[in-house]
């Protein structure tokens, strides 16, 4: 690992998730000197623990945070909005691992689906077309399955039940990819060993993570100089406007700063907005990079439900891969449905420790404990689709509740639009008569979980003001400034994220080394 | 700013979701008299029924709902409120009768601290894991993949690969229904 000087203005890097981990990896290995600054401890596989809460313990992002709006996680859990990971790795540690592509139409969503009331779509300024090679790149670097001659992981018993109801239903494409895990050796990991712990870290390795893949070897070439449990706290700049530093707590609460020729923040939707808004000067007085007012805007985080399916005769769900499971039938834009928009059915287990937390909250009594009951006799899927951005649904800063740093908390503000409603209706529907094709005894709809899939509030945009960043990711109104995560997502689109997070990523970085080297950054 | 968290709150975790009861230290806390701890575990297999469950993993449930945040200040005067409302013994009514009180309480703080908090101890519990027919850790164990994580022999083996007919469409309008809520 390098060790950077303060006063050295490299390139700072805010996370080290599958953005900033990404962004890191493909500068570090370039021979460009890199800061990661991450809120998180440096936690590895013999870190990681096969044990639901002990893990979440470890690893969760339990920062206060504040929640308002109509959803139900503000009712159910007000203080943890998001379900994310405070470590190096970020969420690529507990990530289950599905990877589909975005469609060709989810990158022109305002102009498929036209003028939908309250939804703020924008086309985004890249297409499918041009995001393909850095596709391929991304699927090369975590081993998707199915893909680039990766072969297929095989079915657990969990995926034997979604796969024949999938069939029995008269669904095509379902697969138990692509994913993210490896069925055999590949790049220097093992094969899956079927333990069951996607959300808890892989202990074996055999799942891609930054933490597993880009930050180790980011290290090795000596260009890194990694900071964990450093939260940045504030994004300083010159009288030219141009980014030259990051302000940020060590681990003892003690203040640095760190000196910087290019600023990536990488910290997930919650935060990265969080920090361009507590970085406001009299340059930017709504905030860094906010003449839009689009900063921790259209925040979004999937329309998710989940529903859980009891049999006559044992499944033991929680048995293998969690989400090698993927039904694609339903990602697409279909206009009988009555929704614009397309979702995926995706296989999910939960061990009875966040079962009980999460499959209906709120409910006790027998209804509660007969799902419990039912345990090693039921098999489950997610179901994961497109949200209509809203610019109501938003991250402020909420200046009257304080963190442990004594800074303002964020406050999570999120109403479900119909059209998410309306899909969530036709996902329940769909599982419904999936699961009774092979004989469920009983189906419950699960409402969604804090979000795993945060998205959308420093968005691309063509015109500076309708959103925060451009084609690159790079701020419309700081020429050295960057977001390198889900936050630059113009529209969700259906897929899991973490596929196209690491594809920009990459295209971003791609970006920034050319711009260095015609003198631009 | 939202109504619900106000300006007095301290930095804090987040409400739910909060405690890993799996290794608590065991000691009975102070503070509940026997009556109400009798109470207590009354309530806890009223509200959390398994027929099958033995005591014990109810037991170390009501420890840890005695040891959380807030147990202090909510615990007692709930219990007691419970036996006033069952006239005198919560813990003598039948199951009906109490679920009918519990169905009363149930929107209360005092109720919401015992349920956040069981949710939590009870199915975190490794007897209740073995009672369930959950295995817990498997990593050291070399995983499930020798060990039945494709057992299931009740359904046929699936495809695995994906489908190699014609291409996915990915953009059907054949019907001309519009989202409520669009123009």
């Amino acid at each position: 690992m390098a060790t950077i000087d303060h006063k050295d203005p490299v390139v700072v890097i805010i996370g080290s998730g599958a953005g900033g981990g990404t962004v890191a990896h493909q500068l570090t290995t370039q021979g460009v000197k890199c800061v990661v600054l991450e809120a998180g401890p440096h936690l590895t596989r013999d870190d990681y623990e096969n044990d639901e809460w002990r893990a979440f313990t470890q690893m969760a992002w339990l920062d206060m945070r504040t929640t308002s709006g109509s959803w139900r996680v503000a009712n159910d859990f007000p203080n943890l909005p998001a379900w994310i990971v405070k470590a190096v790795g970020g969420s690529t540690t507990h990530w289950s691992g599905a990877t589909p592509r975005f469609m060709e139409h989810e990158f022109r969503t305002r102009s498929v689906y036209g003028e939908i009331d309250g939804a703020n779509l924008l086309d985004w300024p890249i297409t499918l077309d041009e995001m393909a090679p850095w596709y391929d790149k991304a699927e090369k670097a975590i081993g998707s399955s199915h893909r680039h001659g990766r072969p297929a992981l095989p079915a657990n018993n969990n995926y034997k039940v979604f796969a024949n109801g999938a069939e029995r239903v008269g669904y095509k494409y379902y697969a138990t990819g692509p994913y993210g895990t490896n069925a055999t050796p590949y790049d220097g990991r093992p094969a899956s060993v079927q333990d069951g712990f996607n959300f808890q870290g892989d202990k074996s390795g055999a799942k891609w993570s930054t933490a597993v893949r880009e930050i180790p070897r980011a290290l090795e070439t000596g260009n890194l100089d990694l900071r964990p449990e450093c939260q940045a706290v504030k994004i300083t700049h010159d009288d030219a406007g141009k980014v030259d530093g990051v302000e940020y707590l060590d681990a003892a609460g003690n203040l640095h700063k760190q000196a910087a020729r290019v600023v990536c923040v990488a910290g997930n939707s919650i935060e990265s907005p969080r920090l361009l808004l507590m970085s406001s000067s009299s340059l930017h007085p709504d905030g860094l990079a906010n003449s839009s007012g689009q900063v921790g805007r259209n925040y979004m985080r999937h329309m998710t439900g989940s529903a859980y399916a009891t049999f006559e005769r044992p499944v033991r769900m929680y048995r293998g891969e969690t989400m090698a499971g993927i039904i694609a039938d339903e990602a697409k834009y279909d206009t009988s449905r009555g929704f614009a928009g397309g979702y995926y059915m995706e296989t999910l287990s939960l061990g009875p420790a966040f079962l009980a937390a999460f499959v209906e909250p709120g409910e006790w009594g027998r209804s509660f404990t007969e799902k419990m009951d039912a345990y090693e006799r039921t098999a489950g899927m997610w179901i994961v689709g497109e949200d209509m951005p809203q610019e109501s649904n938003r991250i402020t800063l909420n200046t009257e509740v304080k963190d442990q740093h004594g800074l303002p908390v964020p406050n999570v503000n999120f109403d479900d639009h119909p059209n998410d409603v309306a899909m969530r209706n036709h996902g329940y529907a769909r599982a419904d008569l999936l699961y009774e094709a092979v004989g469920a005894l009983s189906v419950h709809h699960t409402p969604p979980y804090p979000s795993t899939h945060n998205l959308g509030t420093c968005r691309m945009s063509e015109r500076p003001e309708d959103g925060v960043v451009d084609r690159w990711g790079k701020a419309h109104d700081v020429p050295n400034l960057f977001v390198s995560d889900g936050s630059v997502m113009t529209t969700g689109a259906a897929a899991n994220p973490t596929l196209t997070i690491v594809a920009l990523a990459t295209r971003q970085a791609d970006h920034i080394l050319s711009e260095m080297n015609a003198g631009n950054l | 700013m939202p109504e619900s968290e106000s300006a007095e709150q301290p930095p804090q975790e987040p409400v739910e979701l909060q405690r890993d009861t799996a290794e608590g230290d065991g000691t009975a806390p102070a503070g509940l008299s026997e009556a109400q701890q009798r109470t207590l575990l009354r309530l806890l297999k009223v509200a959390y029924p398994h027929p099958d469950f033995p005591d014990d993993p109810y037991e170390r449930t009501a420890k840890a709902v005695q040891d959380a945040d807030g147990a202090a200040e909510l615990l007692a005067d709930g219990l007691d409120d419970l036996d006033e409302q069952a006239g005198g013994d919560f813990a003598g009514l039948a199951d009906a009768d109490a679920t009918k009180i519990v169905e009363q309480v149930a929107d209360g703080a005092f109720f919401k601290l015992v349920h956040s908090t069981t949710v939590v101890a009870l199915y975190d519990d490794h007897q209740v894991w073995e009672l369930l027919g959950y295995e817990g850790p498997s990593f050291d164990k070399g995983g499930y993949v020798g060990r039945g994580f494709d057992d299931l022999d009740w359904l046929p083996d699936p495809r695995v690969e994906e489908y190699d007919g014609e291409p996915r469409a990915e953009i059907v309008t054949t019907g001309l229904v519009k989202a409520e809520g669009s123009n």
